[in-house]
């Protein structure tokens, strides 16, 4: 009993899962699985793993893009399964890697689709949607390039109208694929303390991935750690550091995670 | 904001440029025809015998109509296609769309003849249902293999290439076909496949005016799922949209668009794929709320102006249509690959 009320105060809840593909002839492949854990209200979780270990994987999966080989994936309690496109997206809203290659659209105008899951099928921008997606662009620090063609903008700009979108889409969950992945050292620290605002100020959920570790141990409270062949750990930053399982993971036998800095550093440094 | 007033502008302009290209068509022609008799023909004042009452009633509205009508209607096709498939080069002829409404007329006036029906020569109600079903069922044919190839290759150049590539196997079983029918029916099917606005009477032009306009207002209701479309398939689902069904239906809608028009014209080059490029060009913006009436206006006109280009020779005949559209429609086509690749450069 106790269980099921805890579910329902859970944001997202994942069972049993199983991700995956399905590679030519009818196969599947499995990246990983019977993968169990719950994100909260206000929780900031960093997904970090070598290239290859499944994070876009686990994140399309969750979304419902791509489909669960096996195990329930549970938003504020109901199954993703039984949602339609609209209900999942006015809990989730998603930052992706995938090139916007439209050489027309402005800034505002990718905003404003954040607010299409709230309007009708050929309902019209209105007036509370327009003050949401000005309040979204401040929120960001976009509003001075809304009116720009998207694609202009650099790639720090790009990321930050996409985090505006999600904002003005009002979820409580933002998933996150590579956030910081193509910009400047300055730019990324922006992107992560713009998230850090999202989850301390606004109470919202995100859960990123990462190949940046240094970086997201900065930010993250939870880690959770894929490994290439079904390897899964997760808990705070702190623990896997000193349990030596981040070093584990990238097993690379030329670097070592440093502890107390939290960087990587050369083994073999006299 | 200086480009919304220009927008807002062209938006006021382009309805009497296509009214003023409407009454152009049927003034000018290879009978000369005072701006006075036009007048009185449209308003019905003329005597019903008079020579220019005929030629007007008969000849040059049915064909400023079908231009019209097969302009904005392609057009529209052109756009949907263009963003449903995410792909700038994608248009009712590059896709292989009008190859297949071909192959469905081909069969129905070709294979007709070996059954002894004379579709081609039958000019009744019947016989103009038969080859709109015949070329609707064609178009819907190849967009369906098109759609099967797509959901399964992610690339859009592929799908194009596959596109193009099934254009030329429904050519080649056309040509076959041809090979082996009767002169008549041949005929037929080859004064069909050149393409023309004039072989429509005034009713057929008005019945195509009237469910283009029906079906290009009924596609403003996806305003916003195009705009959903253009961040790519993931960003459509995660605005909260269906994105295989609304693929389906748009595909659909872009199907009977396209063969509504080349079944009673013909395939016409070029159009559905150079409005869209024009459009935006224009107007700054890829934005369907603005795009999708842009793209209905200037369809209209475009191909109103086409088809005054191909009256210009003055004596009896007139150019191909697909002369008239394609060295209109060509050079922007190149201009967009030659723009696109400056830009993935940058």
């Amino acid at each position: 009993m106790s269980n099921d009320m805890k579910m329902v105060n859970d944001l997202l809840t994942i069972r049993e899962l199983s991700t995956g593909y399905s590679v030519s002839g009818g196969e599947r492949k499995v990246l990983h699985s019977n993968l169990n854990f719950k994100i909260g209200k206000g929780e900031f979780v960093a997904v970090l793993g070598p290239n290859g270990a499944g994070k876009s994987t686990l994140l399309k999966t969750i979304y419902g893009i791509q489909p669960a080989v096996y195990g329930d994936i549970i938003i504020k309690g109901k199954n993703i399964n039984v949602m339609s496109s609209r209900e999942v997206a006015r809990s989730v809203a998603l930052v992706l890697t995938d090139k916007i290659s439209d050489k027309y659209l402005k800034s505002i105008d990718i905003v404003s689709t954040g607010r299409y899951p709230y309007g009708s099928f050929m309902g019209s921008t209105t007036k509370k949607d327009r003050e949401i997606i000005q309040y979204a662009l401040e929120v960001v620090g976009a509003e001075g390039f809304s009116q720009r063609y998207f694609h202009s903008l650099s790639d720090g700009e790009k990321q930050k109208v996409l985090l505006a979108r999600a904002i003005a889409q009002d979820t409580p969950l933002i998933l996150l694929d590579e956030p910081a992945a193509f910009i400047d050292s300055p730019g990324k620290v922006v992107i992560m303390s713009l998230l850090s605002q999202f989850v301390n100020e606004f109470k919202k959920s995100v859960l990123l991935t990462s190949h940046d570790i240094e970086l997201a141990l900065n930010y993250a409270q939870t880690v959770w750690l894929l490994g290439k062949d079904n390897k899964f750990y997760h808990g705070n930053p702190g623990d896997l550091v000193s349990n030596g399982l981040i070093n584990s993971l990238f097993d690379n036998p030329e670097v070592t995670f440093n502890r107390n800095s939290k960087r990587f550093e050369p083994v073999s440094g006299n | 904001m200086k480009v919304k007033t220009t927008g807002k502008i062209v938006f006021m302009i382009l309805p009497i440029l296509i009214i003023v290209l409407f009454l152009s068509n049927l003034w000018y022609g290879s009978v000369n025809i005072s701006l006075d008799d036009v007048w009185k023909s449209i308003f019905s004042f003329g005597e019903r015998g008079e020579t220019s009452n005929i030629i007007i009633r008969q000849y040059r509205l049915p064909q400023a109509v079908t231009a019209l009508s097969v302009g904005m209607g392609l057009s529209v096709a052109g756009l949907l296609l263009q963003t449903t498939f995410n792909n700038p080069l994608a248009g009712p002829s590059v896709l292989g769309i009008s190859a297949g409404s071909s192959l469905g007329v081909a069969l129905l006036v070709l294979l007709g003849g070996f059954a002894g029906l004379e579709i081609g020569n039958d000019i009744s109600f019947m016989g103009d249902m038969a080859i709109v079903i015949a070329a609707l069922t064609g178009a819907i044919a190849v967009l369906l293999i098109i759609i099967f190839i797509s959901g399964r290759v992610g690339s859009a150049v592929t799908v194009l290439i596959i596109g193009i590539m099934i254009g030329y196997l429904v050519s080649a079983i056309v040509g076959t076909l041809q090979f082996f029918s009767n002169s008549e029916d041949l005929h037929t099917f080859i004064l069909w496949g050149l393409g023309s606005f004039s072989k429509t009477t005034i009713t057929q032009s008005t019945s195509i005016f009237v469910v283009t306009l029906v079906i290009c207002i009924f596609s403003l209701i996806f305003i916003r799922p195009l705009n959903a479309l253009l961040l790519g398939y993931k960003y459509a689902v995660g605005s909260g949209y269906n994105v295989k069904l609304l693929q389906s239906v748009l595909i659909l809608i872009s199907g009977i668009l396209i063969a509504l028009g080349t079944a009673f014209t013909g395939p016409i080059a070029f159009i559905g794929l150079a409005v869209p490029h024009i459009s935006r060009s224009i107007f700054k913006s890829s934005n369907h709320s603005i795009l999708l009436p842009a793209v209905i206006l200037l369809g209209g006109a475009l191909s109103l102006f086409c088809n005054l280009v191909s009256k210009l020779p003055g004596y009896d005949a007139s150019l191909p249509i697909n002369a008239v559209t394609s060295m209109i429609g060509a050079p922007i086509v190149i201009w967009v690959i030659i723009n696109g690749r400056r830009l993935s450069y940058e």
